[in-house]
């Protein structure tokens, strides 16, 4: 999988550009979800919260339906919410097609980055975590 | 936990990339290597071939044969001339769906039951209880195997491994004993999709040495290999059903729920003479029915799942008993129960994860009937 990038244990990718960072679904999540057929984003504006131990409402970005099963995008920053990808609504396939560009999901604007990176894996550590999982 | 069952060629289905998952006691295909999207529109298009040894299959022989499956199911067995069938449904005395199924006769006084996996052994409990002395009703599940192949490319595909002519066969519900791939199975114009196609039945198979039943489904995928057939599983088995329009039980069927509110008021001949549940439906059809069956397809994006609820101007008016969406339509669809006064046309919301969605009250099937399914333009 890409470097530079950090992972989250939900299989959600963060990218950092500049003050922002994207996130998005790994190759992984998208291969277990099989055909993406719709893809339900957040509002601009909403505040999110890093996943923690217990879910909570604050820390969903939004939820990725395939045929098989809907599943809820965490967020693995908290802050808010900048831009949502809007052709993922026409194009929910780009996830499973370009699951690290075009199938980006949205920008947030991180609150506390230095200290929530930290509980992030890097592409390392994120290579092993898969290998457990198998 | 109960043990899982597997499928007699269930290595063939893992070394074909099947994804196998739990459904009905058994570890069954999902889908294959490519994707459900591709297994459904391979049914559509061409032609889809499914595994589905897991169904319950129950042989019911004997002098009052014909008396005591007129009493026990609902539909109308003294229209079954042998080598026909029927989809039928056997109901408790509240007029419920125990399970729902196909009625074969195939001799004299001989008949062949297939019915659901989930309910193989409810129902055979069911029907051995009901069974007179000089009826023999034997559960042949575990030595059965049973392929379904669906669409406008079956019968071609069929037709290259047999000598029987297979246009004799009518839709549906025609059957015949002949071989296929040199082997012998029972053939039946039956299927699940809203295509045209067969199911073929391969009785008094060794489930740990399926010698028959491999030969017949590698004969198959090799036959079908020149038109693009697809294998598919339960995902693409259930995509197709929910766009033809037909029940699953356990979603659009429950012991709660008559034939009559399931809008499969066909399987259901109240003038036969008396059957379990008759007096029970004679009751509903006269009070009227409060909930009906009826399509739903999504105007906005979104897509129903079981139980969301259907609103109407605000007002809870009823619920989804399944829900996807449409590989074919590119739209969430879904089945509802509503009352009966809710038309095609009408415009309802159904809430989904939180939000109320607009969609449309449609009739089955969803797709155009000109274009896809049994009765397209063109079809032999």
């Amino acid at each position: 999988m890409p470097e530079g990038l950090y992972y989250t244990r939900e299989h959600e990718w963060v990218k950092l550009e500049g003050n922002l960072a994207r996130v998005g679904v790994t190759d992984y999540a998208q291969d277990k979800l099989g055909d993406v057929v719709y893809v339900e984003l957040s509002e601009v504006g909403k505040q999110v919260k890093q996943l923690a131990e217990s879910k909570a409402k604050e820390m969903e970005l939004g939820a990725v339906e395939s045929i098989k099963a809907v599943s809820t995008v965490h967020s693995p920053l908290s802050g808010t919410v900048k831009e949502t990808n809007a052709t993922l609504q026409e194009r929910p396939e780009l996830i499973n097609t370009s699951p690290y560009n075009e199938g980006w999901i949205c920008l947030i604007e991180p609150s506390a980055l230095e200290a929530e990176l930290n509980n992030l894996m890097d592409a390392k550590a994120y290579a092993e975590y898969l290998k457990g999982l198998e | 936990m109960k043990q899982l069952k597997h499928l007699p060629l269930e290595k063939n289905h893992r070394s074909l990339g099947g994804e196998m998952n739990p459904f009905g006691g058994w570890e069954m295909p999902i889908k294959y290597k490519t994707s459900i999207v591709g297994e459904h529109m391979a049914v559509r298009d061409t032609v889809g071939l499914f595994d589905l040894s897991h169904m319950g299959e129950v042989s019911v022989k004997g002098e009052s044969a014909f008396d005591y499956l007129q009493r026990v199911t609902t539909n109308d067995v003294s229209k079954l001339a042998i080598g026909t069938g029927q989809y039928s449904t056997i109901c408790n005395m509240r007029g419920g769906v125990i399970d729902d199924l196909i009625v074969y006769r195939v001799g004299e006084k001989e008949y062949m039951i297939v019915d659901n996996a989930s309910n193989a052994d409810k129902d055979f409990n069911w029907l051995v209880q009901q069974a007179p002395p000089d009826v023999e009703v034997e559960h042949i599940t575990m030595t059965t195997l049973l392929f379904s192949l669906q669409g406008p490319n079956a019968r071609k595909v069929l037709q290259k491994l047999t000598y029987f002519d297979l246009s004799r066969l009518r839709r549906y519900g025609s059957n015949a004993f002949m071989e296929v791939a040199g082997t012998r199975a029972l053939v039946s114009r039956t299927g699940y999709t809203g295509e045209d196609g067969f199911e073929l039945l391969i009785t008094d198979e060794p489930p740990s040495n399926p010698v028959r039943g491999e030969r017949i489904w590698n004969a198959l995928m090799h036959a079908g290999e020149s038109v693009g057939l697809g294998v598919c599983g339960l995902g693409a088995r259930d995509t197709t059903r929910i766009e033809a329009g037909l029940c699953l039980y356990g979603n659009e069927l429950t012991e709660d729920i008559s034939p009559l509110e399931a809008s499969i008021a066909f399987v259901v001949k109240l003038d036969k003479g008396e059957f379990i549940g008759r007096k029970a439906m004679l009751k509903k059809k006269e009070k009227g029915l409060s909930k009906v069956r009826i399509g739903m397809q999504m105007i906005d994006r979104g897509i129903p799942h079981k139980n969301d609820k259907i609103l109407k101007n605000g007002k809870e008016i009823g619920y989804v008993s399944s829900g996807v969406f449409s590989p074919l339509l590119k739209i969430g669809i879904a089945h509802v129960y509503v009352p009966p006064e809710i038309s095609p046309g009408d415009e309802v919301k159904a809430k989904i994860r939180g939000r109320a969605c607009s969609a449309e009250i449609v009739n089955f099937p969803f797709y155009d009937p000109e274009r896809y399914g049994v009765k397209r333009r063109g079809a032999a």
